[in-house]
């Protein structure tokens, strides 16, 4: 008798914690457009996704307290559901189909990064619905013919070749360039465009190679470097991998009058890290709190939204900040254009998109990049962010590192 | 006993294939999702649990099987013949690296085993011209509706763990899995009494690695996007015998009860705790191999857990291993 009720208790258990696990849908509120985001809160990524995670909530904080979005007439608050994928490329596919099948969210905000964001668009695509993806740049993930996919940030095929341009301008002595890649989808495309725009621009490519997702002793591809003496360094990753090279640079003695870095110096976590070996670091950003827009939505000026966010934060904003909390503009600015929260005709008028935001210009080509984004050549000085480039927002000219 | 084990067994196989009748797409994700692991967790139970090989090579294998299938699928094979060749391929891989590395034991073979889950990633991630390297592979996506989709991919992920399981059953009741017993108790002593112990640790090892690819290979159909840290994911190679640990080591039915309790823990832990879910996973799972060292299935078997805690307790205090099945 006793073996069985025991046998009982634990079949119960394990019923219970199953039907919480199956069960456990929200009850669906007619009057709130529900906006799914699946998000790395813990692993590799979960900096750059907390991140996401501070504007979006901003975000929705602000648009439910100007009374909410109008769709056709009628007031609709918005509220975020959000899931911790974990940096798993897997669970964040498995959590994008929870979110809309599940959840019935109405519209999706993509992960951080080109790989994941990839990742979700192909089932953000089969379920036909719209998707925003504010940190993926790379071309590779809008070449797929996806109809449903959205980006912020500007292209970076083009703007390999401005900033080759500048730096040979600015810097003529430069002859060789040596290119140190993190082999993943958008640092690789970073290092190889302008492994091809040096190239062109009649750089000596002293040095060209990637390294695996993950690698922490960087000394042999350095010590490759250092002998090959290149008066460009240009090194592709994320913020801990490139704060990890800084560091073994220094170690090794590895210097040039150039050192470039993408992208992380944009992130204050960078020169936080790095301190005095930050300085003279050269990167791009996609948005700097210096730009001056004035345009739709709840943030009406750059001003508005980097005031918001320092009270909030207490830091200034970096690009993710400014491109996530303007996916939210786009989506809402789109929606009050359909007037309906359709999944097809929300995706059509995101597809006509051409506004102006506090983040800057937004059209979207056939693809779903936005084209008129532009990108911005910064440099670290005197671990402050200075923008080099383009003249309208300019703040500081390059200097040498010795 | 056999028979209520394949009952039990018949009566889970058919909630998971029933689900898009009852439930919705992310409650078949769900269910393909378990199925996909108990394919693995079955497969890791010829090595590791018949055996008693600790192998740490399951992503390997479903890794390598992604990216078989994936190529094969875009050299324009038709879907199922490149699953067939991801399986075939990654067996006769296990068979060749079998050869090498099942010469260690214990420890040793635990770090080969997890050396070559990093060798593929990194020997995948810079053949670029092939693999795309990081850029990964797009594979064609499946035609047809969200819901037409989820199914073709569950009658097959479900498929392929039946076999896997009917697989299992055959070794278990065979001169083969008596053999792998006899290596996993006394591996010398084995070879004595005149057991070929290469050959069977061979077979087991080919058995382990054979359906992982083939899971690999419909993973990859099925997801549409591959690339090498997803393919070559540290931390399946992990959580595949924490599952067969859960339920229980070297028996048949116990894999498929791990994977489908730790999965649906998992599922649970972290859309009601977000913050901590990982955390709250972690000490639960611990909490379990601790007081149930035989898995769940120990349970069934009549061991309680009161009896396995006391017990546990006891060598604890005299200072011997505790989670000893």
């Amino acid at each position: 008798m006793k073996f069985v009720s025991r046998h009982c208790l634990w079949l119960a258990f394990a019923s219970a914690i199953a039907v919480m696990a199956l069960s456990g849908a929200p009850a669906q509120a007619d009057d709130v457009i529900k906006i799914g985001a699946p998000l790395a809160l813990t692993g590799p990524l979960a900096v750059e996704s907390k991140k996401q995670e501070v504007v979006w909530n901003m975000w929705v904080a602000k648009v439910n307290a100007s009374g909410g979005i109008n769709v056709g007439g009628k007031k609709m608050n918005v509220k975020l559901v959000e899931y911790d994928y974990q940096s798993d490329g897997q669970r964040a596919a498995q959590l994008a189909e929870k979110l809309i099948t599940d959840d019935k969210v109405n519209f999706l905000f993509a992960p951080f990064g080109s790989g994941h964001t990839k990742i979700v668009a192909s089932v953000a695509e089969r379920y036909q619905m719209p998707l925003i993806a504010c940190s993926s740049s790379a071309e590779t993930v809008y070449n797929q013919g996806f109809k449903y996919l959205f980006g912020l940030l500007a292209a970076n095929g083009a703007s390999n070749a401005i900033i080759v341009k500048y730096i040979k301008t600015k810097a003529p002595s430069i002859k060789s360039i040596a290119i140190y890649g993190r082999d993943d989808v958008f640092p690789k495309s970073m290092a190889s465009g302008v492994a091809e725009a040096a190239k062109a621009a009649g750089l000596n490519v002293a040095y060209n190679n990637y390294y695996p997702v993950g690698t922490i002793d960087h000394s042999s591809g350095l010590s490759a470097i250092k002998a090959a003496k290149p008066d460009w360094i240009y090194v592709t990753g994320y913020t801990s991998d490139l704060i990890l090279i800084r560091k073994q640079m220094s170690d090794l003695g590895v210097t040039a009058p150039v050192v470039t870095m993408v992208a992380g110096p944009a992130y204050k976590e960078y020169t936080d890290a790095l301190g005095n070996l930050a300085n003279g670091i050269t990167s791009w950003t996609w948005w700097h709190p210096a730009v001056n827009y004035q345009g739709v939505g709840v943030w009406p000026t750059t001003q508005s939204f980097v005031k918001d966010f320092v009270a909030k934060e207490h830091v200034e904003p970096d690009y993710i900040h400014a491109s996530c909390a303007a996916a939210g503009v786009i989506l809402a600015n789109a929606i009050e254009r359909a007037g309906t929260l359709d999944h097809q005709k929300v995706r059509d008028a995101l597809a006509s998109t051409n506004i102006t935001t506090f983040y800057g210009p937004i059209k979207y080509a056939a693809n779903g990049l936005n084209e008129a984004g532009s990108i911005p050549i910064i440099q670290i000085q005197n671990k402050q962010i200075k923008v080099l480039y383009p003249d309208g927002v300019k703040n500081a000219d390059l200097e040498l590192m010795k | 006993m056999m028979r209520l084990r394949c009952s039990v067994f018949a009566v889970w196989i058919l909630a998971l294939a029933s689900t898009p009748l009852w439930g919705d797409n992310y409650i078949v994700h769900l269910a393909i999702t378990i199925a996909m692991y108990s394919t693995l967790a079955i497969s890791w139970n010829f090595i590791g649990g018949f055996a008693g090989y600790p192998s740490f090579a399951t992503s390997a294998f479903f890794g390598l099987g992604c990216y078989v299938g994936a190529l094969t699928q875009r050299a324009g094979l038709p879907v199922s013949a490149a699953w067939l060749c991801a399986t075939a391929g990654v067996g006769i891989f296990a068979g060749l690296f079998g050869l090498i590395i099942l010469r260690l034991r214990g420890h040793y073979f635990a770090i080969a085993s997890f050396g070559l889950v990093e060798v593929l990633r990194l020997v995948i991630s810079s053949s670029d011209s092939l693999t795309g390297g990081g850029d990964g592979l797009n594979v064609p996506l499946f035609h047809g509706g969200p819901d037409f989709v989820a199914r073709i991919f569950l009658a097959v992920m479900v498929g392929i763990m039946v076999i896997a399981f009917a697989v299992s059953i055959l070794v278990d009741r065979s001169r083969l899995g008596f053999g792998l017993r006899c290596i996993e108790q006394n591996e010398d002593a084995a070879d004595m009494v005149g057991i070929d112990t290469t050959r069977y640790k061979i077979v087991a090892f080919v058995l382990s690695a054979m359906f992982c690819g083939t899971v690999g290979g419909a993973y990859a159909s099925w997801t549409g996007y591959i690339d090498p840290t997803d393919a070559f994911d540290a931390i399946m190679t992990i959580k595949t015998p924490v599952m067969c640990m859960l339920g229980g080591v070297g028996t048949v039915l116990g894999p498929v009860a791990g994977s489908a309790s730790f999965l649906l823990l998992e599922e649970f832990f972290w859309s009601h705790f977000l913050a901590y879910n990982r955390a709250i996973l972690g000490a639960v799972i611990v909490i379990i191999i601790f007081f149930l060292p035989g898995g769940l299935l120990g349970i069934a078997d009549g061991k309680g857990p009161r009896a396995s805690f006391r017990r546990s307790l006891g060598r604890w205090l005299k200072g011997g291993p505790v989670a000893v099945p």
